[in-house]
């Protein structure tokens, strides 16, 4: 080995132990500085998943709490279907009158019945619908409980043997996951009225026929596709909301970030969600791109 | 018997006990003083084991609570009865319906017999024309009573956990709850355990205090101890109580 070829080698290893120990040191002082809040979040992380889980496991385990249940789905379904139909009217009339108005001006006017359809029963309608319900249910959720903690009434339930989860966050799960579908479904209908009412009686339309060209569009397909969604954006909404309620800390401030954080977080989970599901769906549906 | 032996507790990085020590009886009459957010409430909390100490020992009945589960902390807990700061009432629930809460999940009872047992209960703290009000409705002093009828449902108990009973009240009402703690804690024969701010509503309950400061007790000792007691800290706190007392 020549003296150059010992130099480079030597110089070449040389670089590679600083650069390890540069990385050593930073990811040291990283760990550190950060050592606090990612331990906290790791512990939220972990306790975010038990609550998932515990709110599965222990549904069948007794006592049953119907009439909590009950009282959740009275709160999380009826009081929303007229906020949820409201919502969905206008934008599937915004929806319908959009693609006319593009759809005319191409002589197309007939397809709007059908991309309507395939874009609400698909899409929009478990879309709008969750996210209406974030702002009614999930936030609803996350502040009764939050305040349920700040009042020492978690506290009571659990010294008297009443499991927190099982008293009050399965209720919420439950009510959501069954409620959230019933809600998309009412949705649904609704933004399709819209865009019938838009497409018949503003883009003169035959009405016939945009009904057909839906229930051309009900095929199994789209109807699995969009209706797997709501149960699952149902479940992750409301666990959710629980979960920062029942990490309500210090106060009225406290209430506030934590319905805060509920809400945020839930629209942003959702909304990634819808993509994964919409990807994941389409693949095993067969359709291709 | 409650032994706390050298509890340490923080929340996060903000220590709230650093090393408290005391042994109770379950039939004396004990106040827990001091300054908001000195601890009090905390050592509450650890007694009852809904959070657990960093460091020391909780003993109580002779069984250390640190690592017990939920369920087996069940029978340690139902040896208390509690009112939390407050009152904690189920705000969703009407007043007959949160004292029944607890007879109806725990104990099981048939209807007739809980609302018989619930309007009994509500006439011996007070406020038997209240039943169908929902809390929000309540006055404080009402919210207070309320509270300890549902502590009072689960049946009998080896000791009375109040923490701040009188926060928030007129001398009047505060007079009422002083006087039906008393009187709950002579006809049923058990002891005490009372946190509060308020020197004088101690001082009328009990015969043993406790001071806390920076989470250390400061002070631990019978009436005539209290008055004659050379720690500043207490010394201050007590000033008000020493000029009502000469009176
Ligand atoms: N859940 C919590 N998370 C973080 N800090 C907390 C929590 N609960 C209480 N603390 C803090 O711990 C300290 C002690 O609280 P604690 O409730 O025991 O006080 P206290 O003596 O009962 O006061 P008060 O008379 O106001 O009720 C306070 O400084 C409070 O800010
Ligand atoms: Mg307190």
């Amino acid at each position: 080995m020549t003296i150059q070829k010992r130099r480079g080698l030597f110089l070449g290893v040389n670089f590679f132990l600083h650069s390890l120990n540069s990385f050593v040191l930073t990811y040291q002082w990283f760990t550190v500085k950060y050592e606090a809040e990612i331990k906290r979040m790791l512990y939220d992380i972990q306790n975010f998943y038990l609550i998932c889980i515990n709110s599965l496991v222990k549904i069948f385990k007794r006592p049953l709490y119907i009439n909590d249940i009950i009282e959740q789905m009275e709160y999380a379904g009826a009081s929303s279907v007229f906020i949820v139909s409201l919502v969905c009217l206008f934008v599937g009339m915004a929806l319908s009158l959009q693609l006319s108005a593009e759809l005319s001006s191409l002589g197309l006017k007939m397809y709007t019945g059908k991309i309507v359809g395939i874009a609400v029963i698909r899409e929009i309608g478990p879309l709008v619908t969750a996210l209406v319900f974030i702002g009614r249910v999930g936030a609803g959720q996350a502040a009764e409980i939050g305040s349920m903690i700040l009042g020492h009434q978690i506290d009571t339930l659990r010294v008297y043997g009443i499991d927190p989860i099982k008293k009050v966050v399965i209720p919420r799960v439950v009510a959501s996951v069954f409620m959230l579908p019933c809600l998309t479904i009412i949705g649904d209908l609704v933004c399709l009225f819209g865009g019938y009412y838009i497409a018949v009686f503003v883009s003169n339309q035959s009405g016939s026929f945009y009904w057909s060209s839906i229930i051309e569009e009900l095929t199994f397909e789209n109807v699995f596709s969009g209706s797997i969604k709501p149960f699952i954006f149902g479940y992750l909404i409301s666990c959710i909301s629980c979960f920062y309620g029942l990490t309500t800390r210090g106060g009225a401030k406290g209430l506030r970030t934590s319905t805060t954080k509920a809400v945020v977080t839930s629209i942003v989970v959702v909304i990634a969600m819808d993509f994964v599901l919409t990807r994941i769906l389409l693949y095993a549906l067969g359709f291709s791109l | 018997m409650i032994i706390f032996d050298d509890v340490w507790f923080s929340y996060g990085d903000r220590e709230v006990l650093k090393g408290v020590s005391f042994q109770a009886d379950f039939h004396e009459r004990i106040a827990v003083l001091g300054e908001s957010g000195g601890g009090k409430t905390t050592i509450l909390k650890l007694i009852l084991g809904l959070i657990s100490p960093d460091k020391g020992k909780i003993i109580i009945d002779g069984v250390n609570i640190n690592n017990l589960s939920e369920e087996e902390l069940i029978p340690i807990r139902r040896k208390f009865s509690i009112v939390f700061q407050e009152g904690a009432l189920f705000d969703s629930l009407p007043v007959k319906e949160n004292v029944a809460f607890l007879m109806r999940e725990i104990l099981r009872l048939p209807d007739e017999e809980i609302y018989l047992k619930v309007r009994e209960l509500l006439q011996r703290v007070g406020v038997s024309d209240a039943e169908e009000l929902m809390p929000e409705e309540l006055s404080g002093g009402m919210h207070r009573r309320v509270a300890i009828a549902r502590a009072l449902a689960i049946g009998k108990t080896k000791m009375f956990l109040y923490d701040e009973p009188t926060a928030g009240l007129d001398p009047v009402n505060s007079e009422r709850i002083v006087a039906l703690i008393r009187d709950l804690a002579e006809r049923e024969s058990i002891g005490f355990m009372i946190i509060t701010h308020v020197v004088y509503v101690a001082w009328q309950l009990c015969d043993r205090f406790i001071f806390l400061k920076d989470g250390q007790i400061i002070f631990d000792g019978d009436k005539r101890e209290l008055l004659s007691t050379n720690i500043q800290p207490v010394k201050d706190f007590i000033k008000e109580l020493l000029f009502r007392v000469s009176e």
